[in-house]
């Protein structure tokens, strides 16, 4: 493998963390969970604890499901990945990014997305008692799972992409991947561990609800197309030269 | 301290409750500390608005929890326009 190459698999496997880093449910616990404990007076030090145990909670768990789901398809594949899974891969990002941008959010105020009423209400609960950074963390990788629902897609194709890739470019492209997807995670705690006011970051994320919803959609049509330009297309291009 | 009027909760679907406005303050002390505001104004806020709204609430025979969401809201406008934002959207953020 040239390092062109691997060049443009590690820029796809930056495109999927990107649309990944634009869903919303870890953002909306991690913010849910500073509430209550704000609420419950909780002191500034234990706060950032329990932020900081909630980012790690959704970073490792992200690392975890790239890392399983390669290792899974590449037991399953062994060397070379089929063009049918390149096309089914591509095709389900299409469809789920339209599905995001038709029903990502419900019809309602506020930032209410749609998941199952009583998935979001445990989630809530969770929140809710979260007192510990070990429950912060274990909230965490739970918002992390939840959050399949939308990633699966990313993770997927991320992973398939890095099968094409030599090992030690594989683990640069595991951390890119976890590192950029968990960005604004990062940045809104960071923003609630200095002070900012709760309302003022749920009332922005109201305001853009449907630029984040634009973006997501969007930005799984363009891996889609990428992805089926670059390993459908060009490889046939190329296969009947 | 629970008053014999019925709370109906998420439309009916989960089991009704009397009203209690100490569970009320409770709730209205925390959305004001959530936003970062001190316990004073939180205490004060809480006080008052729970004032308003039991006697709002003392005027009907049942009310939902929504109703009670939106008025509260409305008079803690007042007070924390922050508080008021959190306390009425703090159940539309997942």
């Amino acid at each position: 493998m040239t390092l062109d190459q691997s060049t443009v698999s590690l820029s796809i496997v930056l495109l999927a963390a990107l649309v990944h880093a634009s869903f919303q449910l870890s953002i909306s616990v991690l913010t849910l969970m500073s509430g209550h404990a704000l609420g419950r007076k909780t002191a500034r030090l234990r706060l950032l604890h329990l932020v900081g145990g909630f980012v790690l909670g959704a970073i490792i768990m992200t690392i975890l499901l790239l890392s399983f789901a390669a290792y899974a398809l590449g037991a399953w594949l062994g060397s070379g990945v089929p063009t049918v899974l390149w096309a089914i891969g591509a095709g389900a990002a299409v469809g789920v990014g339209l599905s995001v941008w038709l029903f990502y959010y419900r019809r309602e105020l506020g930032t209410i997305l749609w998941i199952p009423r009583g998935f979001a209400r445990h989630l809530d609960t969770r929140a809710k008692r979260t007192k510990s950074a070990t429950e912060a963390f274990s909230l965490g990788l739970t918002s992390g799972v939840s959050e399949l629902l939308f990633t699966f897609v990313t993770i997927s194709l991320s992973a398939l992409i890095l099968l094409s890739l030599p090992v030690h470019l594989q683990l640069v492209g595991i951390l890119i991947y976890a590192g950029v997807s968990l960005v604004p995670l990062m940045i809104v705690g960071l923003l609630i561990g200095s002070g900012k006011k709760i309302s003022h970051i749920q009332r922005w994320r109201e305001q853009n609800k449907r630029f984040l919803q634009f973006a997501a959609g969007g930005g799984l049509m363009i891996l889609g197309t990428y992805v089926y330009t670059e390993y459908i297309l060009v490889a046939n291009i190329l296969g009947s030269l | 301290m629970g008053l014999a009027v019925d709370v109906v909760k998420r439309r009916g679907k989960r089991k009704h409750e009397s009203y209690d406005s100490d569970k009320l303050l409770r709730s209205i002390h925390s959305a004001c500390l959530s936003v970062h505001a001190p316990e004073g104004l939180a205490v004060s806020a809480a006080n008052h608005v729970t004032s308003i709204v039991t006697i709002w609430v003392n005027s009907k025979p049942a009310v939902t929890s929504n109703d009670i969401r939106r008025v509260v809201a409305y008079h803690l406008e007042r007070y924390h326009p922050d508080a008021a934002y959190y306390y009425l959207h703090q159940r539309r953020i997942l």
